[in-house]
C-alpha cells in the first residue's frame, strides 16, 4: 500500500467527473426549482405564507438592527400607557349602559303573586307592563317646534353660487 | 476544481437577503454542476440527486436570511448538500439501486484516462462501462462519511481544509477518514485489477 496506489485510485475516480446528466439537465433544473417552489407555497396554509410576508418585510426594514434596549423600554412604556388609558376610560360608560339596561327589563314585582292553583289549568298570568310605551317609541329627538329642513341628495337646497368675483 | 469568487458571491447573498429572487438564482445556476456531483456521486442515484439537489436550494432559500457569512457561501452550501444527502442515506439504508448517469465522450480524450489505458492498469481491458459500473460499487461499499470524503477529495479535487470545515471536523480526521476510504477501495479494486474482465 504506497502512494502510487493512492494516486491510481485518484486517477480512477476522477473519471467519474465524466458521468453527466442528460444533456439540458443543468438548463432545466433551475425551471423546476421555480416550479417546486411555486408548489410548496401552495401547499403552505394562509397564515403561514402570512408570517413569511411580515418577516420579509421586518428583515427588508432592517428592524433587528434598529432596536436596542432603550428603544424597545420606550416602546414597551408607549404601549403600557395607551392600555393604561383604555382602562381607566373604558369601565364609566359601560356602567351607564348596565344600569340602563338593567331599568329596561326588570319585571313587575307582582308577577310572583299571581300564581294560583285555583285555575284548571296552573298558568302563569302575564300581566307585565310593556317595557316601553308606543307613544315613546314614535317620540323622536327632534324638537316638535322646529320646522322640517330637507335635504335632496346631501347638496343643500340653494341656487346661489358658492363663490363671487 | 476552483472555489469560486467568494466577494461575488457575498453580492448574490447580500441582494438575495435583501429579497431580490433573481440573485438566488444566479447562485442555483452556478452551483448546481458543481453539488450535483457532489450528491450523485454520494447517491448513484440520479433520480434521488435530482429531488436531493432541489430539497438543498429550497433549504438554502429559507435559511439565507439567517446566513451571517462566517463561512463562505461555497462551505455553508456544500454543509447543506452533504448533511441532508448524509440523513438521506441513512434513512435509505441499504435499499438501493445504482441508477447512473451516462460517461461524457470526452472522457476518451482526458489524459489521466489516456494515461491508465497507457498502463498496465485494468482500464485497458475493461470497457468504459464495466469501469464505471466496477468503480460505483466499491464507492458503495463504503461508509457513507468514508465516501463523502473519498467524493469531495479525489473526485471533486477539495483541499483537506475545505473538507473539514464542511463537515465540521478536524483536519486529522479528513485524512483519516480518506487514508482508511483508500484501504478499502484497494481492497475492492483488487479483484478488479487481476480480473478486469470477468
Amino acid at each position: 500500500m504506497d502512494e502510487s496506489n493512492d494516486n491510481e485510485i485518484g486517477k480512477l475516480l476522477r473519471l467519474k467527473r465524466y458521468e453527466q446528466p442528460a444533456p439540458g439537465y443543468f438548463e432545466n433544473f433551475l425551471h423546476e426549482f421555480h416550479r417546486r417552489q411555486r408548489d410548496e407555497l401552495l401547499r403552505e396554509p394562509l397564515w403561514k405564507i402570512c408570517l413569511q410576508r411580515a418577516q420579509d418585510f421586518m428583515f427588508r426594514l432592517n428592524v433587528p438592527a434598529l432596536t436596542s434596549y432603550p428603544v424597545a423600554a420606550a416602546a414597551v412604556l408607549v404601549c403600557a400607557a395607551i392600555i393604561s388609558l383604555k382602562i381607566y376610560q373604558g369601565p364609566e360608560t359601560t356602567t351607564n349602559v348596565a344600569v340602563q339596561n338593567r331599568q329596561t327589563f326588570t319585571a313587575p314585582a307582582n308577577v310572583e303573586g299571581e300564581w294560583t292553583l285555583a285555575s284548571p289549568v296552573a298558568t302563569r298570568v302575564f300581566t307585565a307592563q310593556p317595557i316601553r310605551k308606543f307613544n315613546e317609541i314614535a317620540r323622536t329627538h327632534r324638537a316638535t317646534t322646529a320646522p322640517p329642513r330637507y335635504v335632496l341628495d346631501s347638496v343643500p337646497v340653494s341656487y346661489e353660487t358658492a363663490f363671487r368675483f | 476544481m476552483d472555489q469560486p469568487r467568494t466577494d461575488e458571491d457575498q453580492q448574490l447573498v447580500a441582494r438575495t437577503q435583501s429579497g431580490e429572487a433573481a440573485a438566488f438564482d444566479q447562485l442555483v445556476v452556478k452551483y448546481t454542476p458543481r453539488l450535483y456531483g457532489l450528491v450523485y456521486n454520494m447517491t448513484s442515484n440520479h433520480e434521488d440527486t435530482n429531488d436531493l439537489l432541489q430539497d438543498v436550494f429550497s433549504k438554502a432559500y429559507k435559511a439565507i436570511r439567517g446566513f451571517r457569512g462566517k463561512s463562505s457561501f461555497y462551505t455553508w452550501i456544500h454543509s447543506i448538500a452533504v448533511n441532508m444527502t448524509l440523513n438521506f442515506l441513512k434513512k435509505r439504508g441499504r435499499r438501493y439501486h445504482l441508477s447512473l448517469d451516462d460517461v461524457d465522450a470526452g472522457v476518451q480524450n482526458d489524459k489521466e484516462f489516456l494515461e491508465l489505458t497507457a498502463s498496465s492498469s485494468p482500464v485497458r481491458e475493461a470497457d468504459l462501462s464495466e469501469l464505471q459500473k466496477r468503480l460505483n460499487e466499491a464507492m458503495m461499499k463504503l461508509s457513507d462519511e468514508h465516501r463523502a470524503v473519498v467524493t469531495m477529495f479525489h473526485i471533486q479535487g477539495m483541499p483537506h481544509a475545505e473538507i473539514s470545515k464542511i463537515l465540521s471536523v478536524s483536519e486529522g480526521t479528513v485524512r483519516s477518514r480518506l487514508f482508511y476510504a483508500n484501504r478499502q477501495l484497494q481492497n475492492y479494486l483488487d479483484e478488479f485489477r487481476k480480473n478486469p474482465v470477468a
